[in-house]
């Protein structure tokens, strides 16, 4: 059996059950060029009427976008009745095939899963083949929310009486992924606040600092961090109400009196000669790799889910959820950096050691946390000696061996003092939610008066001023570009070329034109720049052959869409894509025009050259 | 675990599971299909089966819990075929009920067709209630798509402009802001619409002006700082369309800092297709504006939503056993559907038997 339906069998069978017009949802471009393929040899052809209807269309859509006259495309569509959408295609062959559509001319469309996101497009029928899309690296399943937002294409108000969605599978499909997609509530969605150079200065701008923090509360970030802390504070209210029986005794604070006490005696009696071998280090640092701890091994991080002591030697023992998912065993000494963050874990008695739903909250957190995170201060004591001479003298300073609570503080200290940590745990935890965005703030502000965008008493430097404006991605690259004058001398081609390159982060390969030797040593400063900027801001892929596309767009005038594409492998789509985040880029530039204005004017005369031909056309 | 054990629990995995587990053993994992993904998966578990197995089982692990496993006599039927039931939870159908025979395909299928033409416009209550309440107070609207948000937006924004007041509605994309830009401009004439992108900006002093969410913020943003560019002091009502977009993960904080430097004065009209917590929305507007927030929300569909299931040779399976979509039921299948689908499995397994 072939792994899944023949586009041409699909697109019978569903005329045969009058089930067109239909949206068909593939994996990918490619899948959809290849449906198209699929139907050359076909003998489907429409009757001359709809051809007609097809044509008017089309001969509208054209007077408006003269650039999709020549659309390899229009006479398989008109032929067929069937077209492909997707972001390889130009915007205005889009707008062609939605036009087409909406005037009910196509019987079906191939089309990429962003189009459920990007237009107003609806049918009859929608065609499901998978049940995980590709998200950045990976592939992620599809969520209830995204299934329900392909599937609710389905079924036109007022031109249909039913929707109908459905599933044909393919080497890609898992179908309980799909079933619950269709059955189940859609999930619940969740604040993405980041804050970045631009939100601190412009922020700063209109707001001394000390009314930033009244206004980071009122974010939806916030909000549900404050939901989560309110949990954790009804537990503590349990907790509290656990350790009623445990109050004062005959010592106000009997819990730590007695966990003195207990440690010293052991000691003494030689029990459990634990810490004899155990570096000082080690033994300062191990009370601190509790549930939650982020700590670092060598090149990779990890967050501490419990600590133990190991069985035979007795050695410090930890298990960590490491980036990646992986949970591991290890002896606190391979722990090469403890941060000073705790991530919130709701911590279960057995493995894996936290509630399952925990483990993906904190491996997300961990993918979140910066690249570089503070590391907590620990004392270490001098000596590598135990101490036990000098405590075993102080024994006889507990008044615990003739106490009369003595049998009932024993009896309770376990449960106690676990319920204690776990107070102190939560609290901790509440105190962290209800501050973390106001910590991401001033951590983004030292770096702004590091860089001198800020005074030290966070106002606004004349840097600041317009470094504020740059309002895009990558933003601290780009201005320190422009205090390192980086494009002094530059010329149009080179400036948007640059600027391509930054706001470009497509990694896929291809082949592309060769790029001037001027450029490509332009780019080796920038990408120095970027590199040395890394601990602050993730540097762009600054890919040379992606630059050259917009360098050789804009330093020859003469060159046609046509001949730019062929000059790539880049899909044309892409290439437009590229060109006009391009333009958003140098217009933020040209906003610049009054401390900058030989550069506002570079780049205005780059937007000049790059609005020509198919980017002139569209909206 | 036997290589044919570990085989089908690895089929019985979600395809999100796969690849995590592939991560860091196989190279370009995210490339490959699920039937490829466990056969690349088992030939490197031969390098170290134990280590593999108990990554395997730690990510079975941190699945959320399932529903609980079909009694026993469920599922001795299909035992040959589907083995392992331990870690098949929540694939199968629950209870005794699961043997109840499907609806069928003429039944599936009827009512397909075109509502006569003749019927008149007539707005659906939420949608009357959606408007009505603008009139006091900021509004979110969770619906599915298809519901009819672009009514509710329409008339909000008409009844603002015979206020005298301007409208911004924002879309996240400016392919739909240009959709919205024709459209708005037949509605209500071209001389009362703007639209300002990125690099597009026209009749910006209309009263209804169309933009990106990133424009506005900036436009917010702008007025903090002191400078004013579009008419801020007479902003009446401003409608974020596609607001679910705030949990984007590149995109989603401009929606934030849209909202919370929404000029006072200005009513809010959030509008959203289906999402689980709406009522969060609603209750964070409603602590962070002077007024409450109204939330509209329902989940049944306008148009009835049916699901199918088509084989590879063609032949057409209702999906579910019911009519309708089973909410709440996704183990309810069809058994024709189920049928097809598992010998559609059965005949792509990774290790040959293909036909
Ligand atoms: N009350 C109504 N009665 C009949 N048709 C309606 C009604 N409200 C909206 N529609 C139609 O439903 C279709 C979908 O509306 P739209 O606003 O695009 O949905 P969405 O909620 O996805 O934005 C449009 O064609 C619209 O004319």
């Amino acid at each position: 059996m072939p792994p899944s339906i023949h586009p041409v069998d699909l697109i019978v069978a569903l005329r045969a059950k009058h089930l067109t017009p239909a949206i068909v949802f593939l994996t990918s471009r490619r899948a959809c060029d290849e449906a198209m393929q699929a139907f050359d040899h076909s003998h489907i052809v429409l009757p001359p009427v709809r051809q007609e209807a097809i044509a008017a269309v089309l001969d509208k859509v054209i007077a408006q976008y003269p650039s999709i006259a020549e659309h390899p495309l229009i006479p398989i569509v008109q032929r067929i009745g069937v077209a492909a959408h997707h972001a390889g295609h130009l915007p205005s062959w889009k707008i062609a095939v939605e036009e087409l559509m909406r005037h009910g001319c196509l019987d079906a469309v191939f089309a990429t899963t962003t189009l459920a996101a990007g237009v107003d497009f609806p049918a009859r029928t929608v065609i499901i083949t998978q049940s995980s899309i590709r998200k950045s690296r990976d592939f992620m399943d599809l969520t209830i929310g995204e299934v329900q937002q392909i599937a609710g294409r389905a079924g036109r108000r007022g031109k249909d009486l039913v929707g109908f969605a459905i599933v044909t599978p393919s080497p890609y499909i898992d179908l309980t992924v799909l079933t619950k997609g269709f059955t189940g509530h859609p999930e619940a969605i969740n604040s993405q606040f980041v804050i970045s150079y631009p939100m601190v200065l412009n922020l700063l701008k209109a707001h001394p600092l000390d009314q930033i923090q009244p206004i980071l509360a009122k974010s939806f970030a916030q909000f549900q961090l404050n939901q989560r802390a309110e949990v954790l504070e009804r537990k503590l209210d349990d907790l509290r109400v656990q350790m009623d029986p445990f109050g004062p005794r005959v010592c106000t604070d009997w819990i730590a009196e007695w966990q003195t006490f207990d440690q010293v005696r052991r000691q003494k009696t030689h029990r459990a000669p634990i810490r004899k071998f155990e570096s000082p280090e080690i033994a300062a640092r191990f009370h601190f790799l509790t549930p939650g701890r982020v700590v670092g091994f060598g090149r990779s991080r990890g967050v501490v889910l419990r600590q133990y002591r190991s069985k035979g030697q007795k050695s410090p023992m930890i298990t960590a959820l490491r980036q990646g998912g992986g949970i591991t065993e290890s002896p606190a000494s391979t722990v090469t950096e403890i941060s000073d963050r705790i991530l919130d874990c709701v911590d279960a008695p057995v493995y894996p050691w936290c509630t399952p739903g925990t483990v993906e909250e904190l491996l997300q957190s961990l993918d979140e946390l910066p690249t570089k995170l503070p590391e907590l201060p620990i004392l270490i004591p001098k000596s590598n000696e135990p101490i036990p001479d000098a405590i075993v003298q102080i024994l006889g300073d507990f008044a615990c061996p003739t106490c009369p609570s003595r049998a009932a503080c024993q009896n309770d200290y376990p449960l106690a003092s676990k319920l204690r940590q776990e107070q102190q745990r939560h609290i901790k935890s509440i105190q962290a939610l209800r501050t973390s965005l106001w910590h991401r703030f001033q951590e983004k502000i030292d770096v702004l008066q590091q860089f001198g965008y800020l005074t030290p008493m966070a106002r606004l430097t004349d840097d600041g001023e317009w470094a504020r404006l740059i309002r895009i991605d990558h933003s601290l690259l780009i201005t320190e570009l422009l205090r390192a004058n980086a494009f002094n001398g530059a010329d149009p081609a080179m400036l948007a070329a640059v600027m391509s390159s930054i706001s470009n982060d497509d990694d896929r390969p291809g082949s592309f034109p060769r790029v001037s030797s001027g450029l490509a040593s332009l780019l080796g400063q920038v990408r120095k720049l970027a590199a040395s900027l890394s601990p602050h801001e993730e540097p762009p892929l600054l890919r040379a052959d992606i630059a050259a596309v917009t360098e050789r767009w804009i330093g020859d005038p003469t060159l046609t869409w046509i001949g730019l594409c062929k000059s790539t492998s880049m899909a044309e789509g892409d290439i437009y894509r590229l060109l006009a985040r391009t333009l958003e880029f140098l217009s933020q530039l040209h906003t610049l025009k009054a401390t900058h204005p030989g550069l506002a004017d570079t780049a205005s005369r780059a937007i000049a050259a790059l609005r020509r031909g198919v980017l002139e056309e569209l909206p | 675990m036997t290589t044919e054990e570990l085989e089908q629990l690895l089929a019985q995995q979600p395809i999100a599971l796969l690849h995590r587990l592939a991560r860091g053993r196989v190279q370009r994992h995210f490339r490959a299909g699920k039937r490829r993904l466990i056969e690349v998966l088992l030939r490197h578990s031969a390098e170290n089966r134990a280590g593999f197995e108990s990554d395997l089982m730690t990510l079975i692990g941190e699945k959320p819990v399932q529903p609980a496993p079909a009694p026993p006599h469920a599922t001795t039927v299909r035992k040959s075929k589907l083995s392992a039931p331990p870690y098949r939870l929540g694939k199968r159908p629950a209870g005794p009920e699961s043997q109840e025979p499907g609806i069928t395909l003429a039944t599936w299928l009827e009512g397909l067709g075109v509502p006569s033409s003749l019927q008149p416009f007539i707005p659906d209550a939420w949608q009357e209630n959606a408007i009505a309440k603008l009139r006091e107070s900021d509004v979110v609207v969770s619906v599915p798509t298809g519901s009819g948000k672009t009514y509710v937006a329409v008339e909000a924004a008409r009844r603002a402009i015979a206020e005298n007041r301007t409208v911004i509605y924002t879309s996240p994309l400016k392919a739909l802001s240009n959709t919205k830009y024709t459209e708005f401009s037949k509605i209500f004439g071209a001389d009362q619409v703007g639209i300002l992108t990125g690099d597009r900006r026209e009749n910006r002093q209309a009263p209804l002006l169309i933009m990106t969410t990133e424009i506005l913020r900036n436009l917010l943003y702008d007025a903090g700082g002191g400078e004013i560019d579009v008419r801020l002091d007479t902003l009446g009502l401003v409608i974020l369309d596609e607001s679910q977009y705030i949990a984007d993960p590149e995109r989603g904080v401009v929606w934030e800092e849209t909202i919370i430097f929404c000029p006072s004065q200005a009513k809010l009209l959030l509008l959203s297709a289906s999402i689980g917590n709406p009522h969060d929305i609603a209750d964070w507007l409603t602590s962070i504006r002077q007024m409450p927030c109204h939330l509209i929300k329902h989940s049944t569909r306008t148009v009835p939503l049916r699901a199918g299931y088509l084989h590879p040779n063609g032949k057409l399976s209702p999906l579910f056993r019911t009519v309708g979509i089973p909410h709440g039921h996704q183990g309810h299948l069809h058994p024709e559907a189920k049928r097809l689908f598992a010998q559609y499995e059965d005949e792509t397994q990774p290790s040959g038997r293909r036909r």
